[in-house]
């Protein structure tokens, strides 16, 4: 039998209303918005906004509402394959921490599913 | 006529979602639960309401009402259908219990979700759409 997949190191991000997490791993850097980005509440059809943007290992930027760091290993529930598709098949599953399900992205395939939803005012 | 005969002697759990009913079959439907809050899930279509976890399964809850082109039901209850593949959640604003179906039974449309609901059927004197649930899921699966 499989291993769970597990994450060590795991940004928790508010985008709107909603939650949203990446592995720590995949984020190069935290910034302020500025240059290029794309926000990631256009994955919940909300106004592109951002506090915070999390740059990619490529120098890609995804902006954010608000971010926590969490340094807990987390066990990764796996999506159904009625979701497994969202977010250009970025959504790699689900942590369980504050209680709460935090859907888990790689943050690289985001940024571009982002982008296919076109152009907007960043 | 066989596979119609076969249709009206299985059991269905009879539930409506908005002002139509549906019924899957009663094999299939696990239980009805009241959800919790929702995760919602980034990139997902507006009929998938959103995920919550039960019993170590994250489970996607799908509004039957939005995926066929109505308005939301706003329920917070739904019926589990549980498949080899994985369970689902579709809202029900009213359950009314399992009981045989009968009606031919053919595909409501021909593309699209409709052609894994089945009709035109009645249970009692309820105008029901009878779900595959199979179907579904795969049209579901594939983005539907």
């Amino acid at each position: 039998m499989p291993r769970a997949a597990r994450v060590e190191g795991t940004l928790l991000c508010l985008v709107g209303p909603h939650r949203l997490a990446f592995e720590a791993n995949e984020v190069a850097s935290i910034a302020a918005p500025g240059g290029s980005w794309v926000s990631a509440r256009r994955a919940f059809r909300e106004a592109a906004g951002a506090q915070r943007v999390l740059v990619t290992l490529t120098g890609e930027a995804v902006g954010v509402d608000g971010l926590e760091i969490d340094a807990e290993v987390l066990s990764v529930l796996p999506p159904s394959p009625v979701v497994a598709g969202s977010s250009g098949g970025s959504l790699r599953g689900f942590v369980v921490t504050r209680g709460v399900l935090w859907p888990l992205v790689h943050l690289d395939g985001f940024e571009r599913y982002l982008r296919t939803l076109g152009p907007e005012a960043a | 006529m066989a596979a119609l005969e076969s249709e009206t002697r299985q059991s269905y759990l009879v539930f409506a979602c908005g002002s139509s009913w549906y019924a899957v079959p009663a094999e299939a439907a696990a239980e009805v639960v009241t959800f919790p809050e929702l995760t919602r899930v980034p990139g997902s279509p507006p009929h998938l309401l959103g995920v919550f976890a039960h019993r170590g399964e994250v489970i996607p809850v799908v509004d039957m009402s939005l995926l066929v082109g109505g308005v939301t039901a706003g329920s917070r209850r739904a019926v589990l259908v549980r498949l080899p593949r994985g369970t689902l959640a579709l809202t029900a604003s009213s359950v009314a219990g399992v009981s045989p179906v009968t009606g031919a039974l053919e595909p409501l449309g021909p593309s699209g979700v409709h052609v894994h609901l089945r009709g035109p059927g009645k249970s009692g004197a309820r105008d029901v759409a009878v779900i595959d649930p199979e179907g579904l899921f795969d049209h579901l699966s594939q983005g539907g």
